[in-house]
């Protein structure tokens, strides 16, 4: 049962980020749904956790170690230096020590140690040593989940240790078990029935992009049309599918219409790949981030286009832009002019460029905008043809569309991005305190600029984060609609 | 079979022993890490396009601790000094091998003062690590048994190897400088001699032994792995050139 907003516990905010004291253990309190029989068997996974489960564990863990070298490095080689200590949201956000990159990965580290080196075999305790337990298991349930594979850490970790490779392999070895998370396995599940993650069936989808033909048309006379499965289209577009049902994403997607409408390109969405997350990426499984992106270069095939771009979404373009070759390519039936994918912030931002498209910043003049860095796009992918893309595009689109724009502060954006605090797969309700603590971060810095240069719109590019900010900004006492993601700066400024 | 007395008897096991260990488990290791496939590309962005850039990226986390700098500025310059003067002290100490010849060279007493000046910066820089361990709460409670016995093994060798310059007569530190050089020459060619039996010296010798079979089990590792870390050593080029792993595929991310 969802708990009432007098139960979640909103820390106030001063602008300040301050590192809390430590004390173990201490969000334990929030836990994850259980993984239900149905949605776990289709995706490959045990029903349930059944006896035997800690030999089985072991077992999956082992051929982990031997199919992913990140994993077997990063068992090994922390120093426990600390650098990391003191750098993630969850951390700063819960004060539990087991939410510091370190301590997390060390509850996997002491399962390693006990089964996989000699040291841990021979002297246990001493060398840290522990079995699988049931406690054990609890305590990676609770904490791998309150992870969002942001790779923060990993920025200022002297080996670059991915607590992400470690969060994965911890779930994946959880899902392999039988105990899975409700929130993403439902989700996955949906897409393979759907398409999408909301499960929106191809009919109900239809009937929403008519209603928001209809919507662009009354705000601005034009007939921007949203075509859905039309064969031999220029562009796939995959957003994510939030963009199709839920605010404010749906904004982003009248401006990503309009965009297509006025650059003349011919354009569609499609209902069988109706999703570009990816929550596969999520829970570390291969398998299922490979068939959840397999659909979209099936269906890009199917439709004979030219192009994939994909919409505003966090984890979508890393999964788009780091695996889909790898586990989907080569993409040689595509236009090979074209980055494939492409992002729509690049498409975007070089038409405007070419001249292609007109905005006028000035009809962004109410706002004083500010942007977040979503983690997998600063840390996990590229934007366009040179590294570091992926914080100017973004940039100078937004700087395109409005005139007044200030960055958060030094040292939390970009590449130090902090998360929005529900990404990962644990944007869901059940966490709520989990989430919140973890938002606490980059709401400090939010209410900096909110202070100081009176900023009042955040702009994103990622679908969680919208979701996140959006349920953050009500919380913590601040108006829902000062969240969009850019294209909805697009969407206005766009000259029609 | 050679003429050891019993302690040189000891002792040239131990070191054959330490180096078999020290060898054999690094070189596993490396094969390991090497051989281990890695399913999907994971730079951490933004990262560099060609391998000559991911190259100079890995080169300066190895020299410069790029990224712990980013982090903590304190830790890095305590980090940094300690790695410096022990990696020094290690190449002094091979040096030393082609340096000491009668008759000694003129600057000979300022390489063993360099020698000296390093081993003081790295006690004092281990006292700090050690004491940020014990006092810093988010440090304290991440820090294992294995974390503290390094830095006190390291801090050990160091200090008995300063001990060798500080506590004994000039006479008897000359008297083992004469007979080191012999035996470390005769035991690479396996044909030991007896070790030099000054007690301040083989305790700097047996840490020292106890530290090299010690680290293909520790963390010390991390001088190997930080070369496999793909966060780090991966180019970003997922869209240009397609990276796939068969043998890596269908587990976990």
């Amino acid at each position: 049962m969802a708990k009432t907003k007098a139960a979640y516990k909103v820390p106030i905010l001063t602008g300040e980020i301050k590192i809390p004291k430590v004390v173990s253990g201490i969000s334990a309190y929030e836990k994850m749904y259980q993984g239900e029989k149905d949605d776990m068997v289709a995706l490959g996974f045990p029903a349930s956790l059944e006896e035997g489960w800690e030999i089985k564990a072991v077992g999956i863990f082992k051929q982990l170690l031997s199919h992913n070298k990140a994993l077997r490095d990063y068992m090994d080689i922390c120093v426990r230096c600390g650098a990391c200590t003191d750098k993630c949201q969850f951390f700063l956000g819960t004060g539990d020590s087991n939410n510091m990159p370190v301590g997390r990965a060390e509850l996997m580290r002491k399962v390693y140690r006990y089964y996989f080196t000699p040291a841990g075999s021979l002297f246990k305790g001493l060398a840290d040593a522990e079995p699988f337990s049931e406690e054990m298991l609890k305590k990676w349930f609770t904490y791998y989940y309150q992870c969002s594979e942001c790779r923060r850490c990993s920025y200022y970790c002297p080996y670059g240790i991915d607590t992400a490779v470690i969060t994965m392999a911890a779930r994946e070895i959880m899902d392999g078990i039988g105990l899975g998370q409700k929130y993403s396995t439902v989700i996955i599940h949906k897409v393979f029935n759907t398409g999408n993650n909301i499960g929106i069936p191809q009919a109900a989808l239809r009937n929403t992009l008519d209603d928001l033909e209809e919507e662009i048309n009354e705000e601005t006379g034009k007939d921007v049309k949203i075509p859905m499965d039309v064969e031999g289209a220029e562009v796939l577009l995959v957003p994510p599918s939030a963009d199709f049902f839920a605010m404010p994403h749906m904004e982003s997607l009248k401006g990503y219409a309009k965009v297509f409408y006025k650059a003349g390109v011919s354009w569609t969405v499609s209902s069988y790949a109706s999703e570009a997350a990816n929550f596969g990426m999520f829970i570390g499984s291969y398998r299922n981030t490979k068939e959840l992106n397999k659909r979209i270069w099936d269906e890009a095939r199917r439709l004979k286009v030219k192009r994939v771009v994909v919409g505003e979404c966090g984890h979508a373009w890393r999964a788009m832009y780091n695996y889909s070759n790898t586990m989907n390519g080569p993409f040689d039936f595509l236009d090979n002019k074209y980055r494939q994918p492409t992002h729509i912030c690049d498409f975007t931002l070089g038409l405007i460029k070419d001249g292609v498209i007109k905005v006028d910043p000035s009809a962004n003049d109410d706002k004083i905008i500010t942007y977040h860095d979503s983690c997998n796009i600063a840390r996990g992918s590229r934007i366009g043809e040179i590294p570091g893309g992926q914080f100017t595009i973004p940039r100078e689109l937004i700087k395109a569309c409005a005139n007044n724009f200030y960055e958060l502060r030094n040292g939390t954006n970009k590449a130090e991005t902090y998360c929005c605090g529900a990404g990962g797969g644990i944007l869901t309700d059940e966490v709520m305190n989990v989430r919140i603590a973890g938002s606490m971060a980059k709401m400090q810095t939010i209410k900096e600029v909110m202070d100081n240069k009176g900023v009042n719109f955040l702009a994103l590019i990622c679908a969680i984060c919208k979701t996140q900010f959006a349920k953050m900004y009500q919380l913590y006492g601040f108006d829902a609609e000062m969240v969009g993601g850019i294209h909805q700066l697009v969407s206005s400024a766009i000259i029609l | 079979m050679f003429d050891l007395n019993f302690i040189s008897g000891v002792y040239v096991f131990l070191t054959y022993l330490a180096g078999v260990i020290f060898i054999l488990g690094v070189a596993l290791r490396i094969v390991v890490y090497a051989r281990t496939p890695m399913p999907v590309k994971i730079p951490l962005t933004p990262a560099p396009l060609t391998p000559m850039g991911a190259t100079g990226r890995v080169a300066s986390e190895v020299l410069l601790f790029k990224s712990l700098y980013r982090a903590n500025k304190p830790t890095w310059v305590a980090g940094y000094i300690f790695h410096i003067s022990f990696f020094l002290l290690i190449l002094l100490h091979f040096a030393r091998h082609f340096v000491y010849h009668h008759p000694l060279p003129s600057w000979y007493q300022l390489f063993v003062n360099v020698g000296i000046i390093c081993g003081i910066l790295m006690v004092l820089s281990l006292f700090y690590l050690l004491l940020r361990r014990m006092i810093v709460d988010r440090v304290r409670i991440i820090s294992l048994f294995s974390d503290y016995l390094i830095l006190i093994i390291l801090m050990m060798i160091a200090v008995a190897g300063l001990s060798l310059n500080f506590f004994i007569s000039a006479s008897a530190l000359t008297k083992i400088d004469n007979r080191l050089d012999p035996f470390i020459t005769d035991i690479a060619a396996f044909h030991p001699i007896n070790i030099p039996s000054n007690p301040y010296f083989l305790v700097h010798y047996s840490l020292t032994l106890l530290l090299i079979a010690y680290i293909p089990f520790s963390k010390v590792m991390h001088f190997v792995g930080i070369f496999f870390s793909p966060t780090r050593y991966m180019t970003d080029n997922p869209q240009e050139e397609r990276y796939y792993k068969p043998d890596a595929e269908d587990l976990s991310l």
